[in-house]
């Protein structure tokens, strides 16, 4: 499990687009390994999506390289695309054909034997099969629907999604989002998903990867992430310097500071919260609130980032 | 390639503009048989064949040979924008499709369009002319839309490079078009004023010259007069309009390759 867990499905090398003086993407090496979700994270503009471009050789890099299953992209490409199911920016489809029209057409070049394959994809993501509205007709959340089935219509192994959940409903983000997880967990996907939605990405990705101005930042699972991300725990007592003396004294704690007369704060957790609280009552303090509080992932965003929020 | 063509086909579906073509085929065979209906017309010839084969040179020349450019330049702007308009050219591209092969697919379909243009004009003229005259040398009036057909879409793919160089809406497109078109009937105006390298870097009257020289050779119009010396031969016009073709394909193939990746 581990062997196949640790196998990179794409890496990058010092990946760089450069549009005339202006650096996109730079320097970029990210990892993304089989049968995970790796979430892309940056705000609108830091280059996700000229990544993504590059890695499905819409958009030739200015200097790196991108390896896909230990190839180079550049000269295998007709190896490697018909492999990956891919969505980029808005949904591309011919507005005078229907949904049905629309993938048969992307099916018949794809060389696409499985006749159920197109209607197995409208059905995953909800959409009728043969319906008569035209794609012109479709609303914002369905475009977005087809290009999903598009993406899935030929059973990739590995799927580039970029921002796949803009203009759905809260009710067909929860649907899409499961889906996602299900084309992981259940038949071994690998997929890359890119998001400026904090929220969406902390829900399904295993690894992340951050990216501002066109640097990674950052990158490693969210478990590694969890580990990582500072924990404190906040006492709301009734006298914060007699609080102070008896985690000096008593529990040698030393990682805490008082914010006023009834807030305390206290980094570590090596000591266990029930002891401390026992102490304080013991000792006639009264503890009106505790509170366990965990870095969040738009905290450890704006922490790696040095800015501010991303949505 | 073949299933390429027939995707770029299946994306024409519901284009009004489609049926249109067929039906404009149809539009100068009528008007055209009234006109030399006209006494001072009619006693030109000396018999109804030689009234036919008139008449059906002059729908070729009208229908085919200047509403087809338009008809093309027109069917090149949807192919040709299509792609950059609803932003498929990704989805292609990730197929992998190259841009080579997709504008491949799309002149061949440029081709089958002017080959249909062609034949419904000829088989629109066969069918006013049976009506007023006698219809005869079939096979050859039918080879001669098929030739007049490629030759002229072939002739018109400058004109679908600068479509798409200039890559602007469809009514720019129909400007341009339109532009070509005048030109061209304006050059079959001065043919003796003209030098004969210039005749025969236009493609349309190039055409027009070899189609009048072909239809002397088959005995179906006495002469060309004075532009005897203008007209080229067979082999002739497939290499100038060959070498315009092929010009004209590589320029498309890097422009659309240079936008595709910018």
């Amino acid at each position: 499990m581990s062997e196949i867990v640790n196998k990179i499905v794409i890496e990058t090398k010092q990946l760089t687009k450069q549009y005339e003086t202006q650096k996109s993407v730079a320097k970029l090496n990210i990892h993304v390994r089989q049968g995970r979700i790796y979430g892309l994270l940056g705000r609108n503009g830091a280059g996700k999506t000229t990544t993504m471009k590059m890695l499905l050789g819409l958009t030739q890099p200015t200097s790196g390289e991108v390896a896909i299953w230990g190839k180079p992209l550049s000269g295998n490409e007709k190896k490697l695309l018909p492999r990956i199911g891919s969505l980029i920016e808005s949904p591309g489809f011919y507005p005078n054909l229907t949904g049905t029209e629309n993938l048969r057409i992307f099916a018949a070049l794809r060389g696409l034997k499985n006749q159920n394959a197109i209607q197995s994809a409208l059905e995953l993501v909800g959409l009728p099969y043969r319906d008569k509205k035209l794609f012109s007709q479709y609303s914002l959340g369905m475009k977005q629907r087809l290009a999903i089935a598009l993406a899935v219509m030929h059973d990739p192994e590995l799927l580039i999604l970029d921002e796949p959940i803009n203009g759905l409903d809260p009710i067909g983000i929860a649907e899409v989002r499961s889906f996602i997880r299900a084309l992981c967990d259940e038949r071994g996907k690998t997929i890359l998903i890119s998001s400026h939605i904090l929220s969406e990405v902390a829900l399904l990705a295993d690894d992340i990867g951050i990216i501002d101005h066109g640097v990674l930042l950052e990158e490693e699972s969210f478990a590694d992430l969890e580990a990582k991300s500072s924990k404190y725990v906040h006492f709301t007592v009734s006298d914060t310097n007699r609080a102070a003396e008896i985690l000096r004294d008593i529990f040698h704690e030393t990682q805490f500071s008082t914010q006023d007369g009834h807030n305390l704060r206290m980094d570590s957790t090596r000591v266990p919260v029930a002891k401390i609280v026992s102490a304080f009552v013991q000792q006639g303090l009264e503890v009106s609130e505790i509170a366990t509080v965990e870095e969040s992932l738009e905290d450890y965003f704006k922490r790696v980032t040095g800015g501010e929020g991303i949505a | 390639m073949l299933k390429l063509i027939s995707c770029e086909l299946a994306k024409l579906k519901r284009k009004k503009f489609i049926p249109f073509v067929i039906l404009s085929a149809f539009m100068f065979p009528p008007p055209v048989a009234l006109m030399m209906l006209t006494p001072r017309m009619m006693e030109r010839y000396d018999t109804k064949a030689e009234f036919f084969d008139d008449f059906y040179q002059f729908v070729l020349g009208y229908g085919v040979e200047l509403l087809l450019p338009c008809v093309i330049g027109v069917i090149a702007a949807m192919l040709f924008f299509m792609e950059r308009d609803n932003d498929t050219f990704k989805n292609l591209r990730t197929i992998p499709v190259t841009s080579t092969q997709m504008i491949f697919a799309k002149i061949i379909v440029l081709f089958l369009f002017g080959l249909i243009f062609s034949l419904s004009s000829a088989i629109a003229a066969i069918l006013c002319g049976s009506l007023i005259a006698e219809v005869g040398g079939l096979g050859y009036k039918l080879w001669l839309a098929v030739e007049l057909g490629v030759f002229v879409t072939a002739g018109t793919l400058p004109l679908v490079m600068l479509v798409v160089f200039f890559s602007k809406t469809y009514i720019f497109s129909i400007l341009l078009c339109i532009f070509y078109s005048v030109l061209s009937l304006t050059a079959e105006g001065c043919y003796e004023v003209m030098p004969r390298f210039l005749c025969w870097l236009m493609p349309i009257p190039l055409t027009n010259l070899w189609c009048a020289g072909d239809m002397v050779l088959h005995g179906t119009r006495k002469s060309v007069g004075q532009l005897q010396y203008l007209v080229p031969t067979t082999t002739q016009t497939v290499l100038i309009l060959g070498v315009m073709s092929v010009l004209s394909v590589l320029l498309i193939d890097y422009l659309y390759k240079k936008r595709g990746d910018d």
